[in-house]
């Protein structure tokens, strides 16, 4: 816990040194020929350093997440939040990271996630003016869980190929439905649409268990998880 | 529109009262019945007190054949000639806590009681401590009539050195506090010693020690996937390797006075 909490501390030191020096420096090339980063991005590029620093902000923009996510239960931890990417031409593909918090339980220590989640929205029906539905979401989630208890490949201490899986990642399906409201300009905060979506999912694991097994039933092999996106433009 | 409305608010009350929202496969979130071994000793000891013959089932290796488990419980009901049923470990194959609460449903349509052991799959992940909730302690005892049940983890490769794999403590434990009109001993546990699961660096250690106990009839063990039948020392001590429940195979042994004998019941 120590080192995190120092880490933090550091993190926090050298943000607020970087936005000071980012502050100081913006008169200085202001007297410089105006080229600040505000102006730089709209006007002629003047030198071959203007136009390459256009790229640079162009590229590294189109980095911004569109939306923040958070999502309950659904194999990556009781809840879980996330940044995402929205795009394709009609914004019907997504990719969203996200971290989660699995309670301690039974085990020793809670537990944190990671997921690299995909999906795939083929259709949208507007409902009305605020409302459209999203009525088949699709994709998979690859999560990984971060503790010492769980291992990606076996440790060396085991004989060679004695467990052949991962305890550590999971990989998980899912097929869902989204509800968004895009809300009106002028009652906008930070927020431009939210949407509350629900998942029907499996694992790997889980699936193999079902294949094999016909006494068992899809409550024990499908999990269901819900949520919110918040799309911010 | 509204009645789409309803379904949609529908779907969280189905899956909540189905137990469909999990926060991960390794949560180690128990929901049900637990501390299984302990009230099914208690049973077993108040059902057998003063017998001196009793004859039960010994399951092993169930991990991910949830089908077949069910056929063996379903068959152990039909025979109604068992006092109570061991489980050899390994009744998940990941460690995944689902699997030990799917297998414990299972095991719950046993209409005797059961006590269940640890196997090294069960340890993968917080299956241990997964296990430790739904069955108990990973060592324990019993004693049915006039045998003592001594059922010990022997999953070393599981572990890291600090915590003794076999517990000769808890074996010491056992020895000293011998509950009186104990005349016969029986050992269990999942890997049995020389396999790779097992410390063989106290295999003969082990085995003097377990023979301290008062008459020692045998030991039982799984992890093998195969029956066997063997003296693993040349020591006139029989060990036998239940198969894994995939063979359709469990074994039944009738303890009379003086004498045991079993047979491997395929159905």
């Amino acid at each position: 816990m120590k080192p995190l909490y120092f880490k933090t501390i550091a993190l926090c030191l050298f943000v607020l040194l970087f936005s000071r020096q980012e502050g100081e420096a913006q008169p200085q090339r202001d007297t410089t020929g105006g080229a600040c980063q505000d102006t730089i991005w709209k006007r002629e590029p003047q030198y071959r350093y203007d136009s390459r620093l256009q790229r640079y902000i162009k590229v590294h923009s189109a980095l911004i997440p569109t939306h923040q996510m958070v999502q309950l239960y659904g194999g990556m931890g009781l809840v879980s939040f996330g940044v995402g990417w929205d795009y394709g031409r009609r914004d019907q593909w997504a990719t969203d990271v996200l971290i989660g918090f699995v309670p301690k339980y039974e085990a020793d220590r809670v537990r944190v996630t990671l997921t690299l989640k995909e999906t795939y929205n083929p259709w949208r029906l507007r409902v009305n003016e605020h409302f459209s539905a999203v009525p088949l979401t699709c994709g998979l989630y690859l999560n990984t869980i971060f503790s010492n208890d769980y291992w990606g490949r076996q440790p060396e201490y085991y004989p060679k190929g004695y467990y052949t899986f991962s305890t550590r990642a999971r990989l998980h399906v899912f097929l869902g439905q989204r509800l968004d409201y895009e809300i009106p300009p002028e009652r906008r905060f930070f927020v431009r649409a939210i949407g509350a979506f629900y998942e029907i999912s499996t694992c790997d694991m889980y699936l193999i268990s079902a294949f094999g097994n016909r006494s068992l039933q899809p409550r024990d092999f499908l999990r269901f998880s819900f949520g919110l996106k918040f799309r911010i433009f | 529109m509204k009645k789409r409305l309803c379904h949609w608010a529908v779907l969280p009350l189905l899956a909540v009262s189905c137990n469909m929202l999990e926060p991960h496969p390794y949560d180690a979130r128990v929901t049900g019945e637990t501390g299984v071994n302990a009230s099914h000793v208690r049973e077993i000891e108040e059902k057998l007190a003063g017998r001196k013959s009793f004859r039960f089932a010994f399951i092993s290796d169930t991990q991910r054949w949830y089908d077949e488990t069910k056929e063996a419980v379903a068959d152990i009901n039909r025979r109604g000639d068992i006092d109570f049923v061991v489980m050899g470990g390994d009744q998940a194959d990941f460690g995944m806590t689902d699997e030990f609460l799917l297998m414990r449903n299972i095991f719950n349509g046993l209409e005797v009681p059961y006590v269940c052991l640890l196997g090294n799959h069960d340890c993968l992940g917080s299956g241990k401590e997964t296990f430790e909730k739904v069955y108990g302690p990973v060592n324990f005892a019993f004693t049915a009539g006039d045998t003592r049940f001594i059922c010990l983890n022997t999953n070393a490769l599981e572990f890291h050195y600090p915590e003794a794999i076999p517990d000769f403590d808890f074996m010491r434990g056992e020895y000293d506090n011998m509950p009186e009109g104990v005349e016969r001993t029986v050992v269990a546990m999942h890997a049995a010693p020389f396999s790779e699961v097992f410390n063989n660096n106290v295999a003969d250690v082990f085995e003097y020690f377990i023979r301290m106990y008062p008459g020692l009839q045998c030991c039982l063990y799984g992890h093998g996937h195969t029956l066997m039948e063997s003296e693993l020392f040349n020591d006139g001590v029989r060990y036998y390797q239940c198969p894994n429940i995939a063979q359709r195979t469990y074994l039944v042994f009738t303890f009379e006075e003086n004498r045991y004998s079993y047979e491997a019941v395929v159905f």
